[in-house]
């Protein structure tokens, strides 16, 4: 833990106490000076208001933004309660981690919702509340104990259009068909949407994909080991794609838009069979804000206009089954949940993914090193 | 009570709370880790029998090794070669020299991956400019492989293998090889058999802290290997991050440290590891 962090805590921890009256005022402006909190605001109410906002926990670079102007400000303008970042990426690790040593900093992690199934069930998660929060803003089987599904994001492909350009490849099969599409791919390093694309690529249907048939995925996966490279991070994908080290390549879809605009057209996003991964929020053990009040800001990211926000912001497309038709036209191609490309996506099951993700990373991982 | 006061120096007392407060702090949370390998999931041994039960467990040990042993090979010969120069070049070269040895060092291990990356990537300078002069067709793949992830980190080695080196280097009396070209030895003579002998703590000690290092490397595999390469750090961040199989995480982490303590274990029965680490060598 940053020193940073411990004297935000610290002082989180007085304000909470000054408010209580536990704490009298001087102690507590003594303590604000401690912890180096010395800016006009070493007024006691505004210190205190420190208190009373919630905590985001997500990716950082433009997600902070976005998630501040489209949700945020619809939460501060209804509860009065600020909106705080903590950018380090909530990966499932760090979230048992600061659960189990007891010292929750984040209210809401914008996560997986297969990480729902996997953290719900030891205890790691606060339930979500479906009094406040409401099963009907997002796609049925999305809203789970504890956690419920906000965006979608895509595993999609883009291909460059001047190695193919007569005859473009149209969905995994051919992405997975070096013979016909000569050329280097890449893949997500973690399993989760390669596994799908390479069964979909062998011919198993979108519908009947779980449980994955791990040993027929990984051998896909195998046949075109030679000319695979591998990305963790969505940087890395589109780097590999815009430095043409490949010439076709799995990506978020929300890169994908990216990537069309900064290579004028050359690369193309493919989005049939775009595999759709629900983006989740949930929520630690013990958050610092209470339950109450984190269960107001997740009720209201699911509102049709935060999610239309999110879209235009960050590319993420909304599971609110309201928002679908009112995506605007510009984003039509680019969200997968709209009425261009809602027919020709298949779904993820969280339920799978969390009870069987760790043992599949590292399956995956073995067959690619 | 009287025989120990005899030994301690009473100065020690005043140092022994920060003492024993620093090895708290190191023990408890290796302990940690130790305990976590021999109790995540469940109590027992299932963690390092995975080891034996495993072959990608024993594969990406190879890989690491593998790449570890040649890095440390390159790095030390390369390092060799530029304390040599740093030694024999005049006052003025020699503070160039380590300037620039010095600003390699600060630079981000980031920035110098990336950096490797655009320049032999598929379309770096070195690619285009070889198949501008028509050396070459098609453009060689020398990142997001094994051999990228070697360039990388032999480079980011090369500073850390100069230093102890060129310490070394700088405290042999010059007179000796003055001797033995006195009487009658050729120069490659005096350097095999006299020069390079007397430089051999320091190499050990570079070697050592290259390898050591080089067990932990991360960013530079995960980044220039293609995600082809993986080496026991990465596997390790994975099994902490996204699989939560923090029981192989600690015992991989536990063995990394066995292994390096064995390592230096094995040194002292050669050597005596003081003068590695620019001890007196009597």
């Amino acid at each position: 833990m940053s020193d940073k962090q411990f004297m935000r805590e610290t002082l989180v921890e007085g304000a909470h106490a000054f408010k209580a009256g536990k704490m009298d005022r001087r102690t507590f402006l003594a303590l604000c000076g401690a912890t180096g909190f010395v800016s006009a605001s070493v007024l006691a109410g505004d210190a205190q208001a420190a208190a009373d906002h919630v905590v985001m926990w997500n990716w950082g670079g433009q997600s902070e933004e976005c998630h501040g102007s489209a949700i945020g400000e619809a939460f501060t303008a209804a509860t009065g309660k600020g909106l705080k970042f903590d950018t380090s990426g909530p990966l499932e690790g760090k979230i048992k981690e600061m659960v189990d040593s007891g010292n929750v900093t984040a209210d809401v992690a914008d996560a997986d919702l297969f990480n729902a199934v996997s953290l719900g069930p030891t205890g790691h998660l606060e339930a979500i509340d479906y009094s406040v929060v409401s099963k009907e803003k997002t796609l049925p089987g999305y809203a789970l104990e504890h956690g419920v599904s906000i965006i979608l994001y895509g595993y999609a492909f883009v291909y460059d259009t001047e190695a193919y350009g007569d005859n473009p490849p149209e969905n995994w099969a051919d992405f997975f068909d070096t013979e016909k599409f000569p050329g280097m791919r890449s893949l997500y390093k973690w399993a989760n949407g390669s596994l799908e694309a390479a069964l979909l690529a062998d011919g198993v249907a979108g519908d009947a994909l779980y449980p994955l048939d791990m040993g027929r995925a990984l051998s896909k996966i195998k046949s075109i080991k030679d000319n695979s490279l591998y990305w963790g991070s969505g940087s890395a994908a589109h780097s590999m794609v815009v430095n043409g080290e490949v010439s076709m390549g799995m990506i978020w879809q929300n890169r994908g838009r990216n990537i069309e605009n900064d290579t004028d057209g050359r690369y193309k996003l493919v989005n049939n069979q775009a595999l759709a991964m629900p983006g989740a929020y949930i929520v630690p053990k013990g958050n610092p804000a209470g339950r109450d009040a984190v269960m107001k800001f997740i009720a209201t990211a699911q509102e049709v206009d935060a999610q239309l926000k999110l879209l235009d912001c960050l590319g993420m497309t909304p599971s609110n089954p309201a928002a679908f038709n009112k995506i605007p036209e510009g984003q039509q191609d680019y969200a997968i949940t709209s009425a261009k490309n809602i027919e020709k996506i298949v779904y993820n099951d969280p339920d799978w993914w969390g009870k069987n993700g760790g043992d599949a990373v590292n399956a995956f991982l073995e067959a690619i090193s | 009570m009287l025989a120990l006061r005899k030994h301690i120096s009473p100065g020690w007392w005043l140092v022994a709370p920060f003492f024993l407060l620093v090895a708290c702090l190191y023990l408890g949370p290796i302990l940690n880790i130790l305990w976590l390998s021999l109790s995540d999931p469940e109590p027992g041994l299932q963690n390092y029998s995975k080891l034996v039960e495993s072959d990608t467990l024993a594969r990406i040990m190879w890989t690491t090794i593998r790449i570890c042993v040649i890095t440390t090979g390159f790095a030390v010969i390369l390092g060799y070669s530029i304390a040599y120069a740093m030694v024999h070049a005049y006052r003025r070269e020699q503070s160039f020299m380590l300037t620039f040895l010095l600003v390699s060092f600060w630079i981000s291990i980031l920035v110098r991956t990336f950096s490797w990356l655009m320049l032999l990537g598929r379309k770096g300078p070195i690619n285009e400019g070889f198949e501008a002069i028509g050396l070459i067709s098609e453009p060689v793949a020398f990142m997001r492989n094994e051999l990228g992830v070697l360039i990388g980190m032999v480079h980011y080695m090369i500073p850390y293998a100069v230093l102890p080196l060129l310490v070394n280097m700088q405290t042999l009396d010059q007179r000796v090889m003055s001797a033995s070209r006195n009487l009658g030895a050729s120069a490659s003579q005096t350097f095999f058999r006299i020069y390079l002998p007397m430089t051999t703590p320091g190499i050990v000690a570079s070697a050592l802290l290259v390898f050591i290092l080089s067990l932990g490397f991360y960013v530079t595999p995960a980044v220039l290997g293609g995600g082809k390469v993986l080496m026991v750090a990465e596997y390790i961040s994975v099994q902490l991050l996204v699989t939560v199989k923090w029981g192989v995480a600690a015992m991989l982490a536990a063995l990394m440290l066995a292994g390096v303590l064995a390592m230096l274990w094995i040194m002292s029965k050669f050597m005596k590891l003081s003068t590695v680490f620019g001890g007196a060598s009597s």
